[in-house]
This record gives structure tokens, C-alpha cells and sequence, in this order.
């Protein structure tokens, strides 16, 4: 197990380094210059020379990747050009912001898909299940800033119950929470459905019908557990992504995360800021899914980290 | 994934009634029941999700009714503009931290910390600070303050507002609050630029933008998150001047417009300001909000490139003349940009100092046609370039330019930059030929005179290193632009002004150019607010409606 876990660093560490050292290279290659989006159209080539030298971007990039380097080791990612401050600090005072809106989506989503998967499962070519199929799909094919725009239309114009932008109050999580939930419960609630079926149509189960085992214990404990890998991976993986931002519903709600703070940086060509979020958002995205993975032999006892597979 | 599954049977895959108590075995030899840890990790689980929910982030505040709140377009990284000065932020930055002058409602300096500003000999300025005013912290402004600021203003690489000044003055005190303002060569519009130097302690002064620190507004700043572009102000205790009515302002960053405006529509901000044609269109007449214009500081051109080489159809004035007959300007006022902004009539906003009316785009199709023919300039094909925002409605007034283009003959296509890509490498010639430019360019001293310095005189040094206005070096021009720069007698540089800019004309510059207009959208209980063509208004002046 503690191999497993090391093993799984290393290989997670060593993501995380070739995801910024790629990102290092990329944007050095994209058209557009920090200097000039520090120093404004209206500065001289002088001036330009001297902003270039002041960020050490005058050195080769050989040099000012051994200089990120360096600086990776230290966590100390250099001064945002942009925000006149350390990278790190400014993504750190958004972090929050995005894990937040990560948690709350996740939690809405599981509680709500998961239910709603088994409902679909158990009345499957029901007149209901179609209805709710419907849904469904309608919440996969609606894209994420047409459904914000809706919500906030709906509920803090014509109903203003919630803030229309922002994190003023608690209550500014729920239109943003929901807008992103919309999407994950369609598909999850989608999967756990397909799994739920496959699992109620298996030969065990008609074993332990046949035996007089509850239906409610079929359902929940006996086809659900079976289902619970890949939709605990999907959600996991769902969690993951939206640490990296949720652009869009975060632009659409003002919602002071990394999704629109990466935006900006790229706009600026903050080298430092862009270089400091993708370094946050990855490590998180791989404890992400290093947990999820620790968390299969809980989910299915069978399972065994790092171990081959016994008869 | 190294993850290894059992036997593949589904009957196996799920343990059966009677294996309830199947253990799972911990690396560390103890046993535990499986169910035992999933509740475990459920509670966990719903730990995380409520401490990340609870700890990591709480709400920024809610305003309370005498608090103002105000969303800006762009996010307020701080509260300085040594670097970065964009119109919105002014109304902000200027509750903070003050300077010695302002620019008024019509463009013209006033006295803030001064209480006199004045102009004694042709190299040299007389100034006095006001008796008593004292910093947030209750120090007292000293005239070392202004010596370290314009230090700090000339020293910071990047300075938005160095390249405004021909020279820094060098400050000689007189006496405690009176000193002298000397500079090497005449700078008349000294007044004009200092209002852009925003002073602060001495001590606490760096060569870069600062984040915190005290100023001598009617704000101080209680709380701020920068990441989040937040800033949370309340009233200065020392304030020298009258009293602010609003006790509280909250300042946001909602960058997306459509946010504002329903944050606007639902009551959750005051202010909203930068607003553009379409959005503009959707709140007038709305109940509950009013709107207030202003013109502005900055002329927004289509510029010819004047790096063509001699021989070129556009390196001929008559034909930059006869392109600009092509457009048809009153129908993009009024249908494109829907009376958001007016068209020029001259080579600066008629809102600044020193403007002249120099002459009128014609849109004569026909004329423009014939003078193409008369030229001899035949398969015309121009290539627009611009930068996405650089003006609202950009892309479709450069649609509505290849259309009218189209109708004389002269074929047109269209290159858009994205923000922060390379368009100054383009403009700079650097990258690939175009022919006409989509730009703005502002005036923050509210002076004709510093548009005309900062695009019309280009020298042939100046050019070797593609820091001129898009090639444009005439030296007549830069001689007239100069000789009205240096001229102190003020009869005299309004004479030489006006000749500068009627020179700038008939080079023929811009095929088209517009002034657009300051636009700010408010909640009713909002009242007191005076837009000026900066974009901004004295925050100590707005009041709150019960």
C-alpha cells in the first residue's frame, strides 16, 4: 500500500512537472508579448527593452526555464505581472473561491444524480423514465452560459431570490452551483442509470431475488455497490476538472475563481500567473485522483492497490 | 490505473448476505469493517465538502443601505496608476489618493492639494499646498511628498504615465508648503499633467504600483482582495475637504458586461459604467435606472499606415481623401453604434482642451469613385486591421466598412487580433503589411496637445526604431506640434494649436474617426453623479436615497 501510494506520487509529481513544463513552453510560443501588455500600446521600444529585462524575459529561454525551475523548487513562481504580486498568492486568494463552487457542485450533483439514476433504473421504458430522460438529455445539450444566463434571468431579475454575480452572500452560491450541476446530474444521473440496468438484468441479482432479499436491499446495496466504481470515478474526475475553473459559469456569475482568473492571464501574457495556476490546478487535479483511486478497495473490497490479481 | 480487480463473475463481484462482515485488511494488519470505513468516509467526505464550503471562502459582504456599490469593467489590482490607468478606475483611485490638480468637468485643471498652481516664469511654476490637509493617518502632507512621487512616477519601468511628461520637474521648496516647479525646457500644461501624479507619504513611496497605503481623499480603503478585484471603502475621518455623503462604497469587478447590467436591473450594485452601445439600448427606459453620458477623452480612428513606400496609392493624400468619401459615417453613428458615440470633426475629441475644428468626413461615394479613377488607382485591395474591444461594436462597423468600401470598387479584408496577441508587432510593420487600423487613442490630461504629441510627431529617429504613430512623420506637422508645445503666451499656443491641427487634417490620417461617448447606468437611489469626459465623477459628491 505505502509503495502504491509513493509510486503513485512519483507518477503524479512527474505529471504535474511535464504539464508546466509544457505549458512553459506553449505560452512562450503563442503570439503576443508581456511587455507590451504591462507597459501599453503607447510605450517605446525603449521602454519595452527595459520592461523585457525587468521581467527576464530578455534571456534565452533555455535560462529562463532554468530560472522556473529554480523557482518550482522554491514554490515561489515570481512576481504577476498583472497584479503586481506573488503568482502564487494570487491564485491562492481565488483558490478558495473555485473550491468552493467545486465542492458545492459535486455535492448537489451526487445527491441528485445518484437518486435520480436508480429512479430512472427501476422504471426503465416508463412513460416517467422518458420523461425524465428527456430532461436529462436537455441538461447535457443546454451550454453552460446560456443556462446561467437563464437562471439569472429567471431568479434575480423577474424573481430576484438570488444575487445576480459575485460571492456577496451565501446565497450568490446557489445560481452558480446549480448552473453547473445541471450538466454533471444529466450525465451522472445517466451512467448510474446504464449501471443499474446492467446490474438488475446480472444473474446474481436474480439469485438473490430468488432468495427473498428486499428489493430496496437489490437496489441500493447489492446493483448500486456494483455501480459505485465507475460513478464514483466520474464524479471524481468531474471534481477534478472543475478545480482547473469553471470558466464560463464563472465569467457568467462574476465568480472570483481561477477559471477567470487563468482568462486574464493569458489575455496578459502573465507568464508568472499562468505558470503559478496551472501548477495549483494540476497538483490538485492529480491528489484528486490519487484519492479516488485509494478509495477503491473501500468501495469494492476485491479491489487491491499496486497488487496483481488473485484467483 | 494500477488498480487490480478479483475474479470477473458478477455473482462474485458482490459480496452475499452472509459475508456482511467480509473485512477489509489494512496495511497495518487491523481490521475494520468495510461499511465501518465507508461511513467513516462519507463523514469525511461530508466534512471536506462543508469545511471547504464554510472555511475556504466566505461572502465578500453585503452591502448595507448606506453602502454604494459599484462594478467596474476591469479588476482594480490596486489603488495607484503609476502602471495602469484605466477611465473606470479613476472614479476610485482619486477617492483614495489625490493629486495636486484634477481634470475638471471641461477638461480643464483644478486645484485639489494646490491651492494655487501657477505658471511664473516660462521654465517655472509656483506652487502652494492647501493650508492643513492631512493624510488618512493624520500626517501632513509635505512638499517632499510631491518631490518623492514624481521620483517614484520616473523611476518605475512600464509607467503609464511617464510618457506624458516631456520632462519631470525638479522641486525646489520655498517654504513649508509654497516650492517651485522648474523644468528645463517650457512645459505650459504642467497643471494638466501633474494631475496625474497622485501623492502620497514620502516614506511609504515606491517605484512601482503601490497596493496599500494612505491617501488624502474623502476614502479609505478598509478591505481589499485584489485576486478578486474587491475593495471595501469607508469615509476618511481627516478628510480635508467637506464630508462625503455615503458612509460605505463597495467596489467589484464583474468583468462580463451582461452580468452588470442584470446585477444593475436586480438592484445588487449601484453603478455600472463602460457600457456599450447594445447594452446601453437595453437599460434606457428601464424603471429603477437612469443613465448618464459624457463625451470622452479618446478619438477612435481608422488609420491609414502611412509606411507605405513613395508610390503607393495610399501614400497620397488625394486617395486617403477619396477612400474616407466611402464611408458613409452618419449611417454607422446611427445604425452600428446607435448614437454611442459622434463622429470627428477633427483630429482630437472636440471634449479636450485646445480642440480645433478642422473639417467633416464626407460620405460621397460617387466623387470618391471618380477621384479613385482620376488617380489612375485601380484594383485597390485594403487589409483592415484591429484588436478585438478596441472600440464597442468593432467587428461590425470593420463588416460595415468592407461593404462601403466594396460599393467604389476597392476590395477589403479583415485581420482581428485577440487581446494580448500580437498586433503591435503588426502595427509595428514587424509582422506582416496592412493598410488601415482600427485604434483608439486617449487623452488622460484632457489636453488636445498631448494627442497630438503622442501621435503626430514622429521623427525619422523615432521611425528607425517603429516608435512613431503607424509611420506618420511629417516634420511640418511634429515643427507645428512642437513650436504649440514649448509656446507659453497661452493666445499664441492656441493660435499655433489650431495650425497644428489643421495641418494634421489635410494629411488625410484617418479614413474615419469617432468620439465615443462615456456611458454610466445607475439605480435611481443614486443621485449626485457628475460624469466627466474622463469617465469619472468625485465619489464624495454622490448621494443615497433612502
Amino acid at each position: 500500500m505505502t509503495n502504491y501510494i509513493l509510486k503513485r506520487l512519483g507518477q503524479g509529481l512527474l505529471t504535474v512537472f511535464l504539464t508546466v513544463s509544457t505549458v512553459f513552453i506553449l505560452i512562450r510560443l503563442a503570439p503576443g508579448d508581456p511587455a507590451v501588455s504591462y507597459a501599453g500600446p503607447l510605450a517605446t521600444t525603449e521602454q519595452l527593452a527595459k520592461v523585457r529585462e525587468q521581467f527576464g524575459l530578455d534571456k534565452p529561454v533555455l535560462e529562463q526555464y532554468w530560472i522556473f525551475i529554480q523557482q518550482l523548487v522554491t514554490g515561489n513562481l515570481g512576481q504577476s505581472y498583472s497584479f503586481q504580486a506573488p503568482a502564487m498568492q494570487v491564485v491562492f486568494e481565488r483558490l478558495p473561491y473555485t473550491l468552493t463552487l467545486a465542492t458545492a457542485a459535486i455535492l448537489l450533483t451526487a445527491v441528485v444524480a445518484i437518486p435520480l439514476g436508480v429512479w430512472m433504473a427501476r422504471r426503465p421504458d416508463t412513460g416517467r423514465e422518458f420523461g425524465v430522460n428527456v430532461f436529462t438529455i436537455a441538461g447535457q445539450s443546454m451550454p453552460d452560459f446560456w443556462t446561467g444566463i437563464m437562471l439569472l434571468t429567471v431568479f434575480a431579475v423577474l424573481i430576484p431570490i438570488f444575487p445576480a454575480s459575485g460571492f456577496a452572500t451565501w446565497g450568490g452560491l446557489v445560481l452558480p452551483t446549480v448552473t453547473i450541476a445541471i450538466l454533471q446530474i444529466a450525465l451522472i444521473s445517466r451512467m448510474v442509470r446504464r449501471e443499474m440496468t446492467a446490474n438488475f438484468a446480472a444473474p446474481y441479482l436474480t439469485v438473490a431475488r430468488s432468495r427473498g432479499v428486499h428489493n430496496s436491499v437489490l437496489t441500493w446495496r447489492y446493483a448500486l455497490g456494483n455501480s459505485a466504481i465507475p460513478v464514483f470515478t466520474a464524479l471524481g474526475t468531474r471534481f477534478a476538472a472543475m478545480l482547473n475553473g469553471v470558466v464560463v459559469v464563472e465569467v457568467v456569475f462574476a465568480w472570483p475563481g481561477v477559471g477567470s482568473l487563468i482568462v486574464r492571464a493569458l489575455e496578459t501574457r502573465d507568464y508568472p500567473l499562468i505558470q503559478a495556476t496551472v501548477l495549483i490546478t494540476a497538483l490538485l487535479a492529480v491528489a484528486v485522483q490519487l484519492l479516488i483511486d485509494l478509495a477503491y478497495p473501500l468501495l469494492d473490497p476485491r479491489v487491491r492497490l499496486g497488487k496483481a490479481a488473485t484467483a | 490505473m494500477d488498480t487490480t480487480f478479483g475474479a470477473a463473475t458478477p455473482a462474485d463481484r458482490h459480496p452475499k448476505p452472509t459475508e456482511r462482515s467480509t473485512m477489509t485488511v489494512l496495511p497495518q494488519g487491523s481490521e475494520i469493517s468495510r461499511r465501518r470505513l465507508l461511513q467513516f468516509g462519507a463523514a469525511a467526505g461530508f466534512l471536506l465538502g462543508t469545511g471547504s464550503l464554510a472555511g475556504c471562502a466566505g461572502p465578500t459582504g453585503l452591502p448595507g443601505p448606506s453602502t454604494l456599490t459599484l462594478a467596474l469593467n476591469r479588476s482594480l489590482v490596486s489603488l495607484d496608476n503609476k502602471l495602469n490607468q484605466f477611465d473606470a478606475a479613476v472614479t476610485v483611485q482619486r477617492s483614495v489618493r489625490q493629486g495636486l490638480t484634477a481634470i475638471g468637468p471641461e477638461t480643464k485643471p483644478v486645484l485639489v492639494l494646490a491651492e494655487r498652481f501657477e505658471m511664473t516664469g516660462p521654465t517655472e511654476w509656483t506652487v502652494r499646498l492647501r493650508e492643513g490637509i492631512r493624510y488618512s493617518d493624520n500626517s501632513p502632507v509635505k512638499i517632499d511628498d510631491v518631490a518623492t512621487a514624481l521620483k517614484m512616477y520616473k523611476q518605475v519601468q512600464g509607467s503609464f504615465v511617464a510618457g506624458f511628461f516631456p520632462e519631470f520637474p525638479e522641486v525646489v521648496p520655498m517654504d513649508d508648503r509654497t516650492f517651485k516647479m522648474v523644468t528645463k525646457k517650457p512645459v505650459p500644461i504642467l497643471d494638466s499633467l501633474m494631475s496625474m501624479i497622485l501623492i502620497t507619504p514620502a516614506a511609504q513611496n515606491k517605484p512601482e504600483e503601490l497596493q496599500e497605503g494612505v491617501g488624502t481623499g474623502p476614502y479609505v480603503v478598509t478591505k481589499f482582495n485584489r485576486g478578486a478585484g474587491t475593495y471595501s471603502l469607508e469615509r476618511n475621518k481627516n478628510y480635508w475637504g467637506p464630508a462625503p455623503h455615503i458612509d460605505n462604497v463597495e467596489v467589484r469587478f464583474l468583468p462580463e458586461e451582461s452580468s452588470r447590467v442584470i446585477a444593475l436591473r436586480s438592484g445588487e450594485v449601484d453603478v455600472i459604467d463602460s457600457i456599450t452601445p447594445d447594452s446601453r439600448q437595453q437599460l434606457a427606459g428601464l424603471p429603477g435606472v437612469q443613465l448618464e453620458e459624457a463625451s470622452s477623452l479618446r478619438l477612435n480612428q481608422i488609420f491609414f499606415n502611412f509606411r507605405k513606400p513613395a508610390g503607393h496609392p495610399l501614400a497620397d493624400p488625394r486617395v486617403r481623401q477619396a477612400l474616407s468619401m466611402a464611408i458613409d459615417g452618419k449611417a454607422l453613428v446611427k445604425d452600428v453604434l446607435v448614437d454611442s458615440v459622434t463622429q470627428a470633426e477633427g483630429v482630437t475629441p472636440s471634449s479636450l482642451t485646445g480642440y480645433h475644428k478642422t473639417g467633416e468626413y464626407v460620405y460621397d461615394p460617387d466623387r470618391a469613385k471618380a477621384t479613385l479613377a482620376e488617380l489612375g488607382v485601380k484594383d485597390l485591395t485594403l487589409k483592415i486591421i484591429w484588436e478585438t474591444g478596441e472600440f464597442p461594436s468593432d467587428t461590425s462597423v470593420m463588416e460595415a466598412l468592407v461593404e462601403m468600401f466594396g460599393k467604389i470598387g476597392v476590395k477589403a479584408e479583415l485581420q482581428q487580433f485577440e487581446p494580448g496577441g500580437n498586433i503591435m508587432a503588426w502595427r509595428q510593420g514587424k509582422q506582416g503589411d496592412w493598410d488601415l487600423l482600427g485604434n483608439g487613442y486617449p487623452s488622460p490630461t484632457g489636453l488636445a496637445i498631448t494627442m497630438l504629441q503622442g501621435m503626430y510627431t514622429g521623427t525619422p529617429e523615432k521611425e528607425a526604431t517603429r516608435d512613431t504613430y503607424q509611420g506618420y512623420v511629417i516634420p511640418e506637422v511634429t515643427a507645428k506640434i512642437q513650436a504649440a508645445s514649448a509656446e507659453a503666451d497661452p493666445a499664441r499656443r492656441t493660435q499655433l494649436l489650431n495650425e497644428a491641427q489643421q495641418a494634421v487634417w489635410d494629411t488625410w490620417p484617418c479614413a474615419w474617426a469617432f468620439v465615443p461617448k462615456s456611458v454610466l447606468a445607475h439605480r435611481n437611489r443614486v443621485s449626485g453623479i457628475s460624469l466627466a469626459p474622463t469617465n469619472s465623477y468625485p465619489l464624495a459628491d454622490v448621494r443615497l436615497e433612502a
